[in-house]
């Protein structure tokens, strides 16, 4: 007689019933991860969105009793402040944009958009999904933090460098 | 159907309550078993947004950080608090800068509310950006989330664009001025620049044409797109298999065959 | 049978073909119609903004190597012996308003320099102030039209 190897994928539960399913096609031998690694979301998933949404709320309250929201004088067409700066997640771009308009403004913003909707289509390779850093994504992670890194740096520029006329300040003096 | 376990004698009100409770919640109170979770989830409109089951690993706060359901609340928080805001607010370059200053002292609560409204804009943006940044830096774009990669993106662009629409309706000096620069800006792009620009101002510099139109995106197109690529985005997570996970990445020597190929 | 045999050949299936694309091609006709008419609606047609014609008073009230601003209008009317020129105190650049200074004008936002005819000398503004249209009413006034934009060193003469 042969020797029939008898271990099992997924230990059979006795309180279950089996059956056959589904036949699927594919290039790996099992199926995935195991049932058991799921979990129900009531009230795994529930609580911690509540918990998160209730963080949120209270944090909020607590910033709008600490700080006010900023509110300067009735707009006048005729004084622009010196500089005149814009919301801070644009600053960035103003400040490519004192450099040339067409370049900060249409340019640059319009390829990052362009790129990041082609990411998905160009990167495929199924590897490091779901791992942070993952080592072999090094040259798509490395790209991708190098340009968020350099968007904060050209917007704490435009937030703090930059006094009247655009012209270069250093914050602490 | 999840039994009625109990056997005892109701009183004809308990009962009434009992049955206009049961015809709104039909699987009885807080779920004590698998069964009665899962018919809690996908009995509920809203809870059904969900799958019945999630990955342990899904759950991990150190993979996600929560950003997602962090940035989806604060629009939560915003589209309440905008439409307080609503019943004080009016869109008139005569009117607006002294809604704000009514707002700010007479309205009780009113400074609670605008204040909530802007730090709540101003993390919405950040933390979309986290999220998009984890999403990006756990590979979880790849097949088969490509598209609700590409809906993220879209998703980002109306934050953006409703934060930036926003940003004028107090009609003070910061709003002028950036909204001026701003859609300078739009007006430099080829082709579509100029009359995009004119759309956006509805003249040819910032006034009241333009707060109106500002106010139209701000309070009603832009919160309703982003209402429906929500959707859509919530939607195709479970499409597409939940939370990216691990297990899904080929063994390493299929994948560099795949390269090879 | 015979009949029946015609209707499976081919030419009959081209036929429902070529409805269901006609069909296709008026709905995506009426919707591309329909859109269009949708953005021709949002397009500015009146203009509420102010006036483009500004009276900016007599030539005899204006001296030689004036500078007179009109802030709302946001021009700034110069007297040369040459003439009378409208320079926009609209920046170029991103339509900040712009100062006047010792050489000629400045911009707050982004720091662009122009001389006194507008033309740019520093930073990034693309192009020089705009020169508007000057010319005399028959009661002798002058008057800008801001919607007529004329080549830098178009002086009027009076
Ligand atoms: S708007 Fe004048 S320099 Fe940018």
């Amino acid at each position: 007689m042969k020797e029939v190897d008898t271990t099992q994928v997924y230990p059979q539960d006795p309180n279950k019933t089996y059956g056959l399913m589904e036949l699927v096609r594919g290039t790996k031998p099992t199926v995935g991860p195991a049932p058991e690694d799921m979990v129900y979301s009531w009230p795994h998933l529930l609580i911690r969105e509540l918990v998160i949404f209730l963080t949120v709320a209270a944090c909020l309250l607590v910033a709008a009793f600490l700080f006010n929201a900023p509110l300067e004088e009735l707009a006048n067409p005729n004084h622009p402040p010196n500089p005149a700066k814009a919301p801070w997640y644009f600053l960035g771009l103003q400040e490519l944009v004192s450099y040339s308009a067409f370049v900060g403004g249409v340019v640059v913003p319009g390829l990052l958009v362009v790129a990041l909707i082609l990411v998905p289509y160009i990167d495929r390779k199924k590897v490091g999904v779901g791992i942070w850093f993952a080592r072999e994504r090094w040259l798509a992670n490395g790209t991708f933090l190098a340009f968020l890194i350099l968007m904060c740096i050209l917007i704490i520029v435009g937030m703090y460098f930059r006094g009247p006329n655009w012209g270069f300040v250093v914050p602490w003096e | 159907m999840a039994p009625d376990k109990s056997t005892e004698k109701k009183s004809a009100g308990m009962e009434f309550f009992e049955n206009v409770y049961r015809s709104i919640f039909r699987y009885g109170r807080i779920p004590q078993d698998g069964e009665g979770a899962s018919y809690a989830v996908f009995n509920n409109l809203f809870l059904h947004i969900h799958p019945v089951k999630v990955s342990r690993h899904s759950l991990k706060f150190t993979y996600t950080f929560g950003l997602g359901v962090i940035a989806t609340s604060l629009f939560l928080i915003l589209t309440f608090t905008g439409v307080w805001l609503m019943f004080y607010y009016y869109p008139s370059a005569t009117e607006a800068y002294g809604r704000m200053l009514d707002l700010r002292s007479s309205v009780d609560f009113g400074f609670v509310l605008r204040n909530v409204h802007k730090w709540a804009a101003e993390a919405m943006v950040f933390f979309v950006v986290l999220h998009m940044a984890r999403v990006f830096l756990t590979g979880a774009y790849k097949p088969p989330r490509e598209f609700n990669w590409v809906i993220g993106v879209i998703l980002l662009l109306l934050t953006l664009g409703l934060s930036f629409t926003g940003y004028l309706l107090p009609w003070d000096q910061l709003a002028f001025w950036a909204i001026t620069v701003g859609t300078s800006i739009a007006g430099y792009a080829p082709v579509i620049g100029e009359p995009l620009r004119q759309f956006l101002l509805g003249s040819d510099s910032v006034g009241q044409e333009a707060l109106i139109r500002f106010y139209v995106l701000h309070v009603v197109i832009l919160p309703g797109l982003l209402y429906v690529f929500l959707a859509v985005h919530f939607w195709r997570i479970r499409k597409d298999g939940g939370l990216s996970h691990p297990s899904e990445n080929e063994p390493q020597d299929v994948a560099e065959k795949g390269a090879e190929l | 049978m015979k009949k029946e045999n015609l209707r499976m050949q081919q030419p009959e299936m081209d036929r429902r073909q070529f409805h269901s694309r006609l069909g296709w091609l008026g709905v995506a006709a009426s919707g591309a119609i329909a859109a269009a008419g949708n953005l021709l609606y949002l397009k500015p047609a009146v203009d509420y903004g102010p006036p483009t014609r500004i009276r900016v008073g007599r030539p005899e009230e204006y001296k030689e190597g004036l500078k007179e601003i009109y802030e709302n209008e946001r021009i700034v009317v110069v007297c040369e012996k040459d003439g009378f020129a409208a320079i926009s105190v609209k920046c170029t650049h991103l339509g900040c308003t712009v100062r006047t200074s010792d050489s000629g004008f400045e911009c707050p936002c982004h720091g662009s320099q122009f001389d006194n005819d507008g033309f740019v000398t520093g930073g990034p503004a693309p192009a020089p102030l705009n020169w508007y249209q000057i010319s005399l009413t028959p009661n002798g006034e002058l008057e800008v039209d801001k919607s007529v934009v004329v080549p830098s060193g178009t002086y009027f003469k009076v």
